[in-house]
């Protein structure tokens, strides 16, 4: 009985549909962590295939998944698995045309 | 007697020694006797005759090492392959020995020095790492391979826990949106507005909800603002310094729902943050945040106000008990009827146009445990949505006095005023160019225009309007003058 006296707050008859926030008006709300690691992961990728260094090519694959791990839901997936393989194919290529194994820097 | 048989030949062969071969490979047409002069009886000798250098130097060392091998064998594998070469040379070329016994040692004192650069020029290659078969070479490799292991079993584990987290959420805030809302979730994307029922998932680490459908309110939308658990970069960077979930709740309002006036109160930090961050907040309360234990609330937590009456109608006795129980999850709290988000930076300097305001109420509420977070903590968050509902209540009851609104609007104007006058050079730079623009453009269809009769008539019409414009100007500077006058 207490509970029909209070009046019920819904109105079904003022419902607004959700608007995704327009990130264009407001850069400083997105994350840019998933592309910046994207791009990084591109030039290192890049770096580690022309420049046969192998361990480009590992931080290109590092890159990758972090940036996989960062990206939003509504991002495309090619894009993610563009730059995956292109990182994986970096670090295959670097050990096909140099077979030995990764000397530390120090 | 064995001395003879090879004697005899040697002589020849030292006589006629550059005809030799030329003479064997004509005149023997028989391959046989080739090869059995070849094998048996000259080879050595032939060897001789071609690199004398070479042999002489290869005989003394089986003579001179006998004597140095005691000194030598302590040394590389050179010495002993360098005795067991000599043990060969004693055993295929007996002969040989027996024949250079003939000469002095002394002819070959010179040659001792030689014999340890020959035994150290021998050069070991190391086997290349791949080759050798043995995985403990590639541990770099493998160390790599691990990372990327761990960083992935860090993922999953991230994303379930934030997962688990959310869901504990909305599994406790369920009952109290379904009886406030109309509207509990939705995405936006459906044809019909009908309640989703569940979270919306934009990222491994943030879930928003829109609720909709109730009085007092246009809708609200909440945030849950996870930790990245699912970046194992961010878990170590958290290790350093860290950080807590966060819940924001964004209530936007309909014009009818809020009087005009702009509050907040937070945390100390964060309303430090927020005066310098948030436009309306640095505009509209440009003191310092005063303290809450003026209005009975922790000193933990910090008030920044539009106007003293306010501060008083906002903080009643209700609100002052929630702010005291749970000082320690709430981060901020920011009642505006002029939001417009935070600062925003343009490269031109000042935004041309005032940027678009909304009555809103913004809550954020840090989730406790500082990280370490289990599902169950959050149902200590659940007060703190009953007081959004109360506040949302609330705000639509607060209403200012005669007085208080004169101020805020008096507030309004000044910051309108402010914002013209900042940009006015830059609007008027904006109509110029906007002016020439059109120029250029119709010069340019004139001069696109191919029936010259339609060109001089374009033109013709062009020049009315800039003299009718010239004399418009002229009035207007005869009129301010006599105005002036």
């Amino acid at each position: 009985m207490t509970v029909n006296n209070m009046a019920d707050p819904r109105r079904p008859n003022k419902i607004f549909r959700y608007k995704p926030p327009n990130t264009e008006t407001n850069p400083t709300l997105e994350d840019p962590t998933p592309d910046y690691m994207n791009l990084l992961g591109m030039v290192f990728s890049m770096c580690g295939l022309m420049l046969k260094l192998k361990w480009c090519a590992w931080i290109a694959v590092y890159c990758s998944f972090i940036s996989f791990a960062n990206s939003r839901s509504s991002e495309d997936t090619k894009q993610m698995m563009s730059s995956f393989m292109l990182s994986i194919s970096a670090v295959v290529m670097s050990y096909l045309q140099n077979p030995q194994p990764m000397s530390p820097p120090w | 007697m064995r001395h003879l048989v090879f004697l005899l030949p040697a002589l020849l062969l030292l006589l006629a020694l550059p005809d030799t071969r030329g003479r064997y490979n004509d005149d023997f047409d028989d391959g046989e006797d080739i090869a059995e002069f070849d094998d048996n009886d000259f080879a050595e000798f032939e060897d001789v005759s071609e690199d004398p250098a070479v042999d002489v130097e290869k005989e003394p060392p089986p003579r001179a090492a006998p004597s140095s091998t005691p000194i030598e064998d302590d040394e590389d594998e050179a010495t002993v392959e360098n005795e067991d070469g000599q043990d060969e040379f004693e055993d295929a070329d007996a002969q040989d020995q027996d024949m250079y016994s003939k000469y002095d040692n002394e002819e070959f004192e010179g040659y001792e020095k030689t014999n340890p650069s020959f035994k150290n020029t021998l050069i070991y290659r190391e086997v290349p790492a791949h080759l050798q078969n043995s995985w403990e070479s590639y541990y770099m490799e493998i160390l790599m391979v691990t990372g990327l292991l761990a960083y992935i079993m860090n993922y999953i584990i991230g994303k379930n826990k934030n997962s688990r987290l959310a869901q504990a959420w909305f599994n406790s805030h369920r009952e109290l949106l379904e009886s406030n809302f109309a509207l509990v979730g939705d995405d936006g994307t459906s044809k019909e507005a009908t309640s989703t029922g569940k979270l919306n998932q934009e990222n491994e680490h943030i879930y928003n909800l829109w609720c909709s459908g109730r009085v007092c309110c246009e809708g609200m939308l909440i945030q849950l603002k996870f930790l990245k658990r699912q970046d194992l970069l961010n878990v170590l960077a958290r290790m350093m310094r860290p950080a807590c979930d966060q819940v924001q709740v964004k209530v936007t309002l309909n014009d009818e729902d809020m009087d005009t006036f702009v509050f907040a109160v937070g945390s100390r930090k964060a309303m430090a943050r927020l005066q310098k961050e948030m436009q309306d907040l640095s505009e509209f309360c440009g003191d310092k945040p005063k303290s809450g234990a003026k209005y009975g609330v922790p000193e933990s937590l910090s008030i920044l106000s539009e106007m003293g009456e306010v501060t008083d109608g906002v903080m009643d006795n209700k609100m002052v008990h929630y702010l005291t129980s749970h000082a320690d999850k709430i981060e901020s709290i920011h009642f505006s009827d002029q939001f417009s988000g935070p600062k925003v930076m343009q490269e031109e300097g000042q935004p041309l146009k005032l940027p678009e305001t909304k009555k809103t109420l913004l809550f954020t509420f840090n989730v406790p445990g500082m990280g370490n977070t289990s599902p169950k903590d959050m149902d200590s968050l659940l007060p703190l949505m009953n007081m959004v509902i109360y506040s949302i209540d609330k705000v639509k009851k607060l209403r200012l006095n005669r007085e208080g609104k004169q101020k805020a609007d008096r507030n309004r104007a000044r910051v309108e005023e402010n914002f013209l006058k900042q940009t006015h050079t830059q609007r008027q730079e904006a109509a110029q160019t906007r002016r020439e623009e059109k120029k250029r453009a119709e010069k340019e269809r004139i001069m696109n225009e191919e029936d010259p009769d339609r060109q001089r008539r374009l033109e013709e019409a062009a020049q009315r309007r800039e003299q009718k414009k010239l004399e418009k100007k002229q009035m207007k500077m005869k009129q301010i003058k006599v105005k002036a006058m």
